[in-house]
């Protein structure tokens, strides 16, 4: 390459032009290499547009050769055409290397009923290596990759605490068809002194207890009386009743007021005070045809077990 | 630098040259300012602070517009009218068209910038304006057309000078793209949004046949016009060779209307447009390199130079990163490289080893030559260009790295399988995967955007002693007046 450089005091050319005083130009050759690796570049292009669809030709385009895909069909129908990126996609999912590996396992589990997947360890290492990635993927932007969930949001999966139900028929229908968790809000129902005695009486129900016994004693008389009502839903013993997704007040599990990060006693109850006052409205989507019903079967076998369930 | 040629002042329009030089660097440090703060962003995402006006996704258009436009913009105006008019011994036909041209465009960004930051965007990417500034870009872009024909039309030499085919090429093709990914319906006259005229896999690729050019007729042909003007200048020796300009120049412009759909490889495309796109972006490799082996073959001869001149320090890293940015573009441009590749920081590191190694260094070089001239004097501080220069080049070592580091190992990520066929990891594994790249970017740009100050500094300084220098003369040169 440097021969070709006939610059400087070895006789250089220029084309003879002269601009703003000084510029010039050598009229040296276009370096062979140059030249040589551009046509080589055209020939790369001749070859590739031989072998995949490349022209436009009227209402088609020229198909390219030696390159064909085949693959089977909806229909079941085998089926060869020229190559192109929905063929390739087809073909690679009916026997690309990954494909039929995840495919031999999915039938298995698509055969088997959730009891027969989780006593067969086999099968349930698969479920949690796919289902992890599906929960990080899918789940997790809401109830956190790890299903820890967020206090006063998301529910924590991880818990054996479950608002809906968590035997594995129940965990299988909260996804299927989501939920819509609902409490009413009691603003202006009660004033302050019959607020303050309800939450008095839920914090006494997991044993914390506040001095003024004749308050927990009031909360009591309007959570289990028509006044509150409370024990509707959440039952006279506050134990919550799954068909209604209502908390288990009696448990040490607090998914909404956040009372084990309260300090003092005065805080745990502004924290129950606020979720009476404001309510509970939050919902979780139907994932039933968003995806595949083996990844929903996936997914509840995956959740049932995080909780170690029912 | 010392040798600096005196100007007839009346000659020639540098009021103008001077005020889009000025530009340029102003818009660099607010946009390169800019990036470094989204780049903290995507590092640290609480410096979002909940307020949606600095949020990445209306920051990143802006830093994007006044590094583009502002900085690129502001510089190719600069030189161009300046290398227009010595090239052909013409001043440009009216002085308030320049004018014109320099506050509608400059006026154009920051209505951008900030149309960006309340919220309004066509979401079309390096074509963000809705319709009513696209209209005011056009009306400057057509002037600015105007301007620079008519200059050449002017012109008292015979022949027209190579640089100039490649500032003519890039406003040319910038007006046609402009023009033709905007055409818009807007919803009505007095609100801001519109809807494009073409839809689906046709407006993507509109969009990207725009997004593709404006890399190559705006950073890349028009940098070669500033690269073949300013290179031979600052080296003193000719153009290597005439005629691979020639040759590299309509190779250049030919290929690179053709390749802008490899930016939507593996999608609703038809499979022929992924194809010609592909092959295109081959062949367009090596008429790249002709500018880099025109660049390169000219300064060869002057190596000794380098020791002495930082500006050709930028000058040979610029036309470094240019021959690697466009050997890995190409290969990028590869169905299977891309599979991996696309949607990753891959992308991200690959524009900015062109966008801040070619485009910005051998700005910086030209400025660095062009300012001096325009002030009749001489730069404040050869070794503030040189702390500059490591400055940036540091700055662009540790950026493209992390982005290569986080692109590959993201797309690495997102395609690894485990035993049983299933996908190994989550989408936000590769996410924490990425923090500490995405933390070293940000560093890399805090390095070049200090260098970009430093700079600044250094042209304030030269510029102010220049006119105070220009004051005491022609008080001088008044008081021996009154005292003949």
């Amino acid at each position: 390459m440097s021969n070709a450089d006939n610059q400087g005091r070895k006789g250089a050319e220029t084309t003879g032009h002269v601009w703003d005083g000084d510029l010039q130009e050598y009229n040296n050759p276009v370096p062979m290499w140059w030249t040589w690796a551009f046509y080589g570049t055209i020939i790369f292009a001749l070859v590739y547009w031989l072998l995949y669809p490349a022209w436009p030709v009227g209402k088609g385009f020229t198909t390219g050769t030696f390159n064909d895909i085949t693959f089977v069909n909806k229909k079941g129908e085998e089926v060869t055409t020229h190559w192109n990126t929905r063929a390739l996609f087809l073909k690679d999912q009916q026997t690309g290397e990954q494909a039929v590996k995840q495919r031999e396992y999915l039938d298995k589990i698509s055969q088997s009923s959730y009891q027969e997947i989780m006593q067969d360890p086999d099968k349930m290492a698969f479920v949690n290596s796919m289902a992890k990635v599906l929960f990080a993927d899918n789940c997790g932007p809401c109830h956190g990759k790890g299903a820890n969930g967020v206090v006063g949001l998301y529910p924590n999966l991880r818990d054996d605490d479950w608002l809906w139900g968590g035997t594995i028929e129940e965990v299988e229908r909260t996804i299927k068809h989501g939920r819509n968790g609902y409490m009413p809000s009691f603003a202006g129902v009660f004033p302050k002194e019959k607020l303050e005695s309800v939450a008095a009486y839920v914090l006494s129900l997991s044993g914390i207890v506040g001095e003024d016994k004749a308050k927990i004693e009031e909360g009591k008389h309007i959570f289990q009386g028509e006044e509150g009502g409370c024990y509707y839903c959440h039952t006279d013993k506050g134990t919550g009743l799954k068909s209604q997704g209502a908390a288990n007040l009696a448990d040490k599990v607090w998914t909404i007021a956040n009372v084990p990060a309260a300090a003092t006693y005065e805080e745990k109850l502004a924290a129950v005070e606020k979720v009476i006052v404001e309510g509970v409205n939050r919902e979780m989507p139907a994932w039933q045809g968003r995806l595949p019903e083996e990844q929903l079967k996936l997914l509840t076998v995956y959740i049932h077990q995080l909780g170690g369930g029912k | 630098m010392a040798g600096a040629v005196p100007v007839v002042h009346q000659e020639y329009n540098y009021d103008i040259v001077k005020k889009f030089a000025i530009a340029a660097i102003v818009w660099a440090v607010a946009g390169m300012g800019v990036g470094v703060y989204i780049a903290s962003e995507l590092a640290w995402p609480f410096l979002n602070f909940d307020l949606e006006y600095i949020t990445f996704g209306r920051l990143r258009p802006v830093h994007t517009s006044a590094v583009i436009f502002g900085f690129g913009g502001n510089a190719l105006f600069a030189t161009s009218y300046y290398v227009v008019q010595r090239t052909c011994q013409a001043r440009l036909p009216s002085d308030a068209a320049a004018n014109f041209t320099f506050w509608g465009w400059n006026i154009a960004i920051a209505l951008g910038g900030i149309s960006y930051m309340l919220g309004y965007s066509q979401g079309r990417e390096y074509a963000e304006p809705e319709w009513p500034i696209d209209l005011l870009i056009t009306v400057v872009w057509v002037t600015y057309f105007w301007l620079y024909a008519e200059t050449l039309r002017r012109r008292s030499q015979p022949h027209i000078y190579v640089a100039n085919w490649f500032y003519m090429g890039f406003i040319l093709a910038t007006a046609l793209l402009h023009i033709f990914n905007n055409l818009t319906m807007p919803v009505s006259l007095t609100g801001m949004k519109s809807y494009s005229l073409f839809s689906g896999a046709q407006d993507a690729m509109t969009q990207w046949w725009y997004g593709h050019n404006a890399v190559g007729f705006f950073l890349t042909a028009a940098f070669l016009g500033m690269m073949y003007y300013f290179v031979p200048k600052q080296a003193g020796r000719p153009i290597y060779s005439y005629r691979l300009s020639i040759v590299h120049f309509w190779a250049l412009v030919f290929l690179y209307m053709w390749v802008g759909t490899h930016h939507l490889h593996w999608t609703a495309i038809p499979d022929w447009t992924s194809t010609l796109a592909a092959t295109f972006s081959i062949v367009l490799l090596m008429p790249s390199w002709g500018g880099m082996i025109n660049g390169v073959m000219t300064l060869s001869g002057a190596w000794d130079k380098l020791r002495s001149d930082p500006i050709m320090l930028f000058m040979i890293t610029a036309l470094s990163f240019y021959g690697m940015s466009t050997f890995e573009g190409p290969m990028m441009a590869l169905k299977s490289v891309n599979a991996l590749s696309h949607y990753t920081d891959w992308t991200v590191g690959h524009v900015h080893s062109g966008a801040l190694g070619w485009v910005a260094l051998i700005s910086f070089a030209s400025l660095y030559h062009m300012i001096p001239r325009l002030w009749n004097t001489t730069l404040y501080s050869l070794r503030l260009v040189y702390v500059h220069f490591f400055l940036a080049t540091i700055g662009i070592v540790l950026y493209i790295v992390a982005m290569w580091v986080s692109g590959i190992g993201q797309g690495l990520m997102l395609r690894a399988f485990d035993d049983y066929g299933n996908l190994a990891y989550t989408f936000v594994e590769s996410v924490v995967f990425m923090h500490w790249p995405l933390v070293t970017r940000a560093l890399g740009g805090a390095f070049f955007l200090t260098g970009m100050l430093i700079m600044a500094f250094n042209i304030y300084k030269t510029v102010s002693l220049a006119r105070r220098a220009e004051a005491k003369a022609s008080a001088a040169e008044a008081a021996g007046l009154a005292q003949a």
